[in-house]
């Protein structure tokens, strides 16, 4: 056992129990936040046990977490065992393995001990070149856990959720991609750590740098990580719990959490690629040389970030109606992709004449860059505006009419 | 056997070749794979999982040492996953199952890719195949075949001729590939390559290959995506532009007026 071992293994210790642990408290603030929105109190009893005290509710998460594993796991009969059982195991696996490559901070200043290198990347896999490949790669491999939950379960709500929510997440990975080669093609780099860093250096965020593209992408990872406006998987008004409508006990929990994981995934997606990680003016410094106030500086700035950007997908979700699967299908394709392209195009041209751009200004600024930037985005909103009006109009179609096969046929 | 003998002293190179534990796996391999190929019955399925085993044992008896023990063990799970999903893919009968056990293979050779080195590949084998085209597939089959199992999935076309071809191409190949890597492997080389594969611009390097060297191949594998791409457009909006419906004997709109 190397000390790198050593490190990474206590690197994967932190990481999981963090996100189990930030994973069971978020839905405690879901909770909050929809009795705050619905004018309520939300929970706030459960405390510690066999005390009176309540502690605003924060011993709900260990309450749930145990109802769910006393709960009966039950397969009910007619549902196909083996890939029942496999399903939610997938599903969870993709969630956790994506973080492998997601930094949750910058680097440990040098310890100072014996074999231990330094400085230490806040990173489970620092070597890793195509990090962003690889968490495209993964949040696609969730897509098995939901379309093998739906079949195996044998149940046509089931089975109608997890074709809905296939059609849905193979869909919107593809503005998800525009969005961030974008990104990319402006640092570089596939690394995550490495975007941060640019970003952190030209004290630019690239929100700012490419507003169309942070909007495609926050709109695709919202819609991958199935959230409210884009949870038709589960619709539960409609098809009960979508794809997971057989599972109870600790199966469901797995599909509960992964879903959780992947809007964590979706936020840290979005602050570190669009709001500059854990860089902040002033406070947290660039560069690789830290001291330890910078490094925790560095952590809680970003672990704020993530946090802002959790809270604002849970006021999304108790803001806008869930959208028809028709609606759903032609944003992706007709509004998402065509303003995706749009953003691709223009950072290539403008990563690749940035420097004749400064010649001519006469600056080493990107305020040109940002301004054509912004220019090109609201010139692309309004004509996508023009193009494709938002429709409210619910009467039924001619489509649903009754089909006449002679006319069809001829 | 006699025969055997007679042809191993008939011709010297034929004889190493049948000592050869890969000439050994091949053989078994095919038996297995005939047993369990779906063949109209269901007789000798366990059997031939058992011989495929002992040819994976056969397998195994040849390995190089490829280093440290955790490489090997990581190399050698990864490589028998993969091998089994494999032999599973073909030989289940459920289309949803295969599409399952293709997945595994897929997710296996992405591992050996990333063991060796080559980042990119791996997860974009993932990206690709995994991801996007086997996902499409497993979503066909279900609206196509929600039941599971077809009459016309349970008999394979050829399993003998099949399992045969298969067991001497991968044969001959392995024992070719296997003659030469011995020079390549040693642990220098490898680590040399390793290095080279690892650096820090591993993307960078890949894709200045992939567009400066074999643009050309690119750009006309990008092209013809895109003809396919027009072609399904084409085709769909030439059906859209027909009388839909009629209502009591009135016409009511195109496909196109009808989705506006």
């Amino acid at each position: 056992m190397t000390f790198e071992t050593i490190i990474t293994l206590i690197k994967i210790f932190l990481l999981l129990g963090g996100l189990m642990t930030a994973a069971a408290y978020l839905v405690l603030v879901e909770r909050w936040m929809a009795a705050w929105v619905q004018d309520r109190k939300g929970p706030n009893r459960v405390g510690i046990p066999l005390t009176k005290i309540k502690l605003f509710g924060l011993g709900q998460p260990l309450a749930d977490g145990l109802k769910f594993i006393f709960k009966e796991d039950f397969a009910p009969k007619h549902v196909d065992k083996a890939l029942f059982r496999i399903a939610p195991i997938v599903i969870l696996t993709a969630a956790i393995a994506i973080f492998a490559a997601i930094p949750f901070g910058s680097v440990l200043p040098p310890l100072e001990i014996e074999g231990v290198p330094d400085p230490i990347p806040l990173l489970v896999t620092p070597n890793l070149d195509v990090g962003m490949v690889y968490v495209f790669a993964l949040s696609s491999i969730a897509v098995y856990g939901v379309i093998l939950g739906g079949w195996s379960s044998n149940n046509k709500y089931s089975f109608l959720g997890a074709l809905r929510s296939s059609a849905q997440l193979i869909s919107y990975e593809i503005p998800l991609g525009l969005g961030l080669i974008g990104v990319v093609l402006f640092a570089g780099t596939l690394r995550l750590d490495a975007i941060i860093s640019q970003q952190a250096d030209s004290g630019v965020w690239n929100v700012f740098l490419q507003p169309l593209g942070f909007f495609v992408f926050a709109v695709a990872a919202t819609a991958e990580a199935a959230r409210l406006p884009f949870d038709l998987p589960e619709a539960e008004q409609e098809l009960i719990g979508g794809y997971h409508t057989e599972y109870s006990g600790m199966m469901l929990l797995l599909f509960l959490i992964a879903e959780f994981l992947h809007m964590i995934t979706a936020a840290f997606l979005i602050v570190i690629l669009f709001f500059g990680g854990w860089h902040f003016w002033g406070l947290t410094g660039a560069g690789d040389e830290v001291t330890w106030f910078t490094a925790i500086a560095r952590i809680v700035v970003l672990a704020v970030k993530i946090l802002l950007v959790v809270l604002t997908f849970m006021l999304v979700r108790w803001t806008w109606p869930r959208f028809r699967f028709d609606q759903l299908m032609a944003m992706a394709w007709k509004v998402m992709v065509p303003l995706g392209l749009v953003n691709l195009i223009v950072m290539a041209v403008l990563v690749e004449y940035q420097q004749d751009l400064a010649d001519i200004v006469g600056a080493e600024s990107l305020w040109p860059l940002i301004l054509i930037s912004w220019i090109v985005t609201i010139g692309a909103w309004i004509i996508a505006g023009l193009y494709a009006p938002l429709s409210t109009d619910n009467t039924p179609r001619p489509m649903s009419m009754p089909f006449d096969a002679e006319t069809e046929l001829n | 056997m006699t025969g055997l003998w007679v042809l191993s002293q008939a011709d010297s190179s034929l004889a190493t070749a049948i000592k050869h534990p890969i000439a050994w796996t091949a053989f078994l391999s095919a038996i297995a794979m005939w047993l369990m190929l779906p063949r109209g019955s269901a007789k000798g399925r366990r059997l031939g999982a058992i011989v495929g085993i002992a040819a994976l044992g056969c397998l195994a008896s040849c390995l190089l040492p490829l280093g440290s023990w955790s490489d090997n063990a990581v190399f050698w799970i990864l490589a028998g996953v993969t091998l089994v999903a494999g032999v599973c893919t073909v030989t289940f009968r459920s289309p949803v199952y295969c599409a399952v056990w293709f997945a595994l293979a897929l997710m296996g050779t992405a591992g050996i890719f990333l063991v060796q080195g080559a980042q990119f590949l791996g997860v974009a084998t993932v990206v690709v195949y995994a991801g996007a085209i086997l996902v499409t597939f497993l979503f066909v089959l279900m609206l196509a075949q929600p039941g599971g199992d077809a009459y016309y999935d349970r008999i394979s076309w050829e399993a003998m001729l099949a399992a045969a071809t298969g067991a001497v191409l991968v044969g001959i190949l392995s024992m070719t590939i296997g003659k030469l890597g011995l020079d390549h492997l040693n642990p220098p080389a490898a680590d040399k390559l390793l290095e080279n594969v690892l650096a820090q611009e591993h993307v960078a390097k890949l894709g200045a290959e992939l567009f400066g060297r074999h643009l050309i191949a690119v750009e006309i594998a990008g092209t013809l995506l895109l003809v396919a791409l027009v072609g399904a457009t084409s085709i769909v909006s030439a059906q859209r532009n027909r009388p839909l419906l009629k209502n009591n004997g009135r016409f009511v709109a195109t496909r196109q007026e009808a989705t506006r």
